[in-house]
């Protein structure tokens, strides 16, 4: 053994003494170094059992006033338009209980209590809340799983859009932002079986969501139901999904997902990887058999009794049921300092509005007036497409920014810029968080869209807003 | 008389020569194991953030460790107990393969090596960090430093460089107690060379059957004004499956 015994060491420092000691002292700026350490008595290590019991709850308040403005002139105005203000207060709780080592339950809901420009007060439509999930996790044996109840089943790599996740349809409910990340936790979870397995080189899940409630029409901020799970965007039809990963090399485990809906297959893939120390890559991509946007639209309008019969004749990019593809591509990048990540990606939505879909809605809309069943029959599609978090155009491109310790300690500023690449309109939504303490944060945000009045964005009613808002944690 | 000193000047030769046996790299393998314990293990982590000496923000955070016999190199699962606005997030830390679970959004994101060093849980990969695996080292001389509560130390001043792309720091200066093993210091450096974190070892306890530091000062060297104390603690080995590395495991990861 090479390692020279304690005594040995001992002797060294005794023969050597003083000397040797003095020859090789640390230069002086090295204990310089201990007057940066900040003048606190040594901690005591922590038991562990109080500490875990943070982890199993999320709990906090929030109060957040949106202020809007509305364009005007717009070549086809839609019915009715977005409320100028907006104050909500909410209650939102994450929580979950073991009930024995192999059994747990989860919650996950959220108390609204609202106001806005005509909505009136008191109403029944100022206090709502949103279940998102409750379900039953059991484990009857290692890494093998089953949950029933209702569950936020998602998927996907990408930011900004997300194909691969099928769930996503009709369950976001009255967001505070349009950031695709806020997207992702203000919606409603399926009614669902769910079966999981994990093992050392992969995992399988498959789930199936019954149907227990027809089709509704498409809901806008004033017809929200106060104590309402609202099945009917989420267990409208009986939908099937199947996905495994597989450590096919270090570090490289695609997904595969197969899912069903409606006689309609989808497939999809997830596929992410490092590329160096600051570098990820990601794809994600699905295709299967659907209509074009103006398609399902149309006949999701006609089942639910949204849209006329004679709607037909004019919504742009009509187009029956094929194979068609939905595609996210993209990287993200992060600084060493200042501390920035970067997501860029790509976004591709075949059953998207071309730009002769686009120049023909604007040539319509025209033609329509204010309130017109035919501006009605024009806005129900991007309302339709906005239900179900699919894109309305073709191609887009999207760049997202997260800056943590921006110029000062615990302020983050965040932002998107959303280019619908067929006619070069943009959204673009700034924010930023300040973390006053551990409990409470204040934040505000800024969204503008932008473009011509015949562009995507452009077109919108709305042409900006702010909001501020602030947070108690619990 | 030079009878007598000649034989006393030989002994002490080959005594150096018998230190000098310690290579560099059995040094930091030694102290890599006062650090880390031999056998997977949880503890908790507790992070206290300084602004200007100040109190400012604290996060706790439970960790699970296990060494990977291929690389030699801990992999390490954790999750956020606290602030309350992380609680429950989770990280998968396994050499390339990052990920980052959130309860809110309910999906995994892959992130890069870079991205993992902005969020506190990267604390914990650090000081479970078996340097021998990534970094070669040499030993630039013997110092007497002093350590965290100004007691001087005599020790190993190392050198370490990164020698696989799994290293988060490209270079390692390191301060190792003669005799105990005990790490007293560390520098870390960027690929620009540039100074990025400077950081104590203190509060040396019987932990898991060894005497190990239980509290490290981790200092920016970019904001002096900014630190932050890791308090490891609750130590408790435990089991932990290959299956727990991947990252669909990560939603089921529970805290008991």
């Amino acid at each position: 053994m090479k390692i020279a015994p304690r005594p040995l060491v001992a002797l060294l420092l005794t023969v050597f003494g003083c000397a040797a000691a003095r020859a090789g002292d640390g230069p002086p700026g090295e204990d310089q170094d201990l007057n940066l350490i900040p003048q606190t008595a040594p901690a005591t290590p922590q038991p562990g059992a109080p500490l875990a019991a943070g982890a199993l709850q999320k709990i906090y308040v929030e109060d957040a006033v949106t202020g809007s403005w509305l364009r005007g002139s717009l070549v086809a105005a839609p019915p009715p338009l977005p409320p100028r203000w907006e104050e909500r207060a909410l209650l939102d709780v994450r929580k979950e209980w073991h009930l024995d080592d192999a059994l747990r339950f989860l919650y996950s809901g959220r108390l609204n209590l609202r106001a806005e420009e005509g909505l009136g007060f008191p109403n029944h439509e100022n206090l709502t809340s949103d279940l998102r999930e409750a379900y039953l996790s059991w484990e009857p044996r290692e890494r093998l799983f089953f949950d029933v109840g209702r569950i936020n089943l998602k998927s996907g790599v990408a930011l900004g859009f997300n194909p691969t996740d099928y769930f996503k349809t009709r369950a976001v409910v009255e967001p505070l932002s349009v950031d695709p990340v806020v997207l992702r936790e203000d919606r409603l979870g399926t009614l669902m079986l769910r079966a999981q397995r994990v093992w050392d080189g992969g995992s399988l899940m498959a789930a199936y969501a019954p149907r227990v409630a027809s089709d509704s029409p498409i809901y806008t901020s004033f017809d929200l139901r106060s104590f309402n799970p609202m099945f009917d965007r989420t267990n409208a039809h009986a939908r099937w999904l199947l996905k495994g990963t597989l450590d096919v090399a270090y570090g490289l485990s695609p997904e595969v997902l197969a899912y069903a809906s409606e006689g309609r297959v989808r497939l999809g893939a997830n596929l992410a990887e490092s590329v160096g120390q600051s570098v990820v890559a990601y794809l994600e991509w699905s295709g299967g058999r659907q209509g074009s946007v103006s398609e399902d639209a149309l006949a999701f309008g006609r089942a639910t009794g949204g849209l006329p019969a004679a709607a037909a004749g004019v919504l742009p990019g009509l187009a029956p049921v094929g194979f068609r593809n939905e595609l996210a591509v993209g990287a993200s990048y992060t600084t060493a300092l200042p501390k920035i990540t970067f997501n860029l990606e790509f976004h591709y939505e075949q059953a998207g509005f071309t730009g002769a879909d686009w120049a023909e809605w604007f040539r319509t809309g025209a033609g329509a007036g204010a309130g017109s069943p035919l501006a009605g029959a024009l806005w129900y599609v991007r309302d339709y497409a906005n239900d179900q978090q699919q894109l309305i155009s073709h191609r887009f491109a999207f760049l997202r920014m997260d800056w943590v310790d921006a110029f000062v300690p615990k302020l983050e500023l965040s932002g998107f810029i959303d280019t619908d690449l067929v006619d070069g309109s943009l959204r673009l939504q700034l924010g930023a968080d300040y973390y006053l303490s551990d409990r409470w944060t204040v934040g505000a945000l800024a969204l503008i869209d932008s473009g011509g009045r015949r562009s995507d964005f452009g077109s919108l009613p709305q042409g900006g807003s702010v909001l501020l808002r602030a947070v108690r944690y619990f | 008389m030079k009878r007598s000193v000649i034989p006393a000047l030989g002994l002490a030769l080959l005594l150096a020569a018998a230190a000098h046996a310690q290579t560099a790299a059995e040094i930091v393998a030694a102290t890599d194991k006062v650090r880390n314990p031999a056998q997977p293990f949880r503890a908790t982590l507790r992070l206290t953030e300084y602004i200007g000496g100040r109190e400012r923000s604290h996060d706790s955070m439970v960790v699970f460790s296990k060494e990977d016999r291929g690389t030699q190199q801990f992999r390490n699962l954790v999750q956020y107990v606290e602030p309350a606005r992380d609680a429950g997030k989770r990280v998968l830390l396994d050499g390339h393969s990052l990920w980052f679970y959130d309860p809110d959004s309910k999906v995994s994101v892959r992130i890069s090596a870079q991205q993992r060093l902005i969020g506190q849980a990267a604390i914990g990969d650090i000081l479970t960090v078996n340097l021998a695996a990534d970094y070669t080292p040499t030993v630039l001389g013997i110092e007497k430093i002093d350590d965290a509560t100004r007691q001087p130390r005599q020790c190993w001043h190392l050198d370490l460089k990164a020698r696989t792309d799994a290293a988060t720091y490209n270079r390692v200066e390191y301060w190792v107690e003669q005799g105990s093993f005990y790490p007293i210091k560390g520098k870390f450096y960027a690929d620009s060379g540039r100074l990025l974190k400077i950081v104590y070892f203190r509060n040396f306890s019987e932990q898991l059957g060894a005497i190990r530091p239980t509290e490290s000062i981790i200092i920016d060297a970019v904001d002096a004004t900014l630190a932050t104390t890791a308090t490891l603690g609750g130590y408790a080995y435990q089991e932990i499956p290959e299956a727990w590395f991947q990252r669909d495991y990560l939603p089921h990861l529970e805290v008991k």
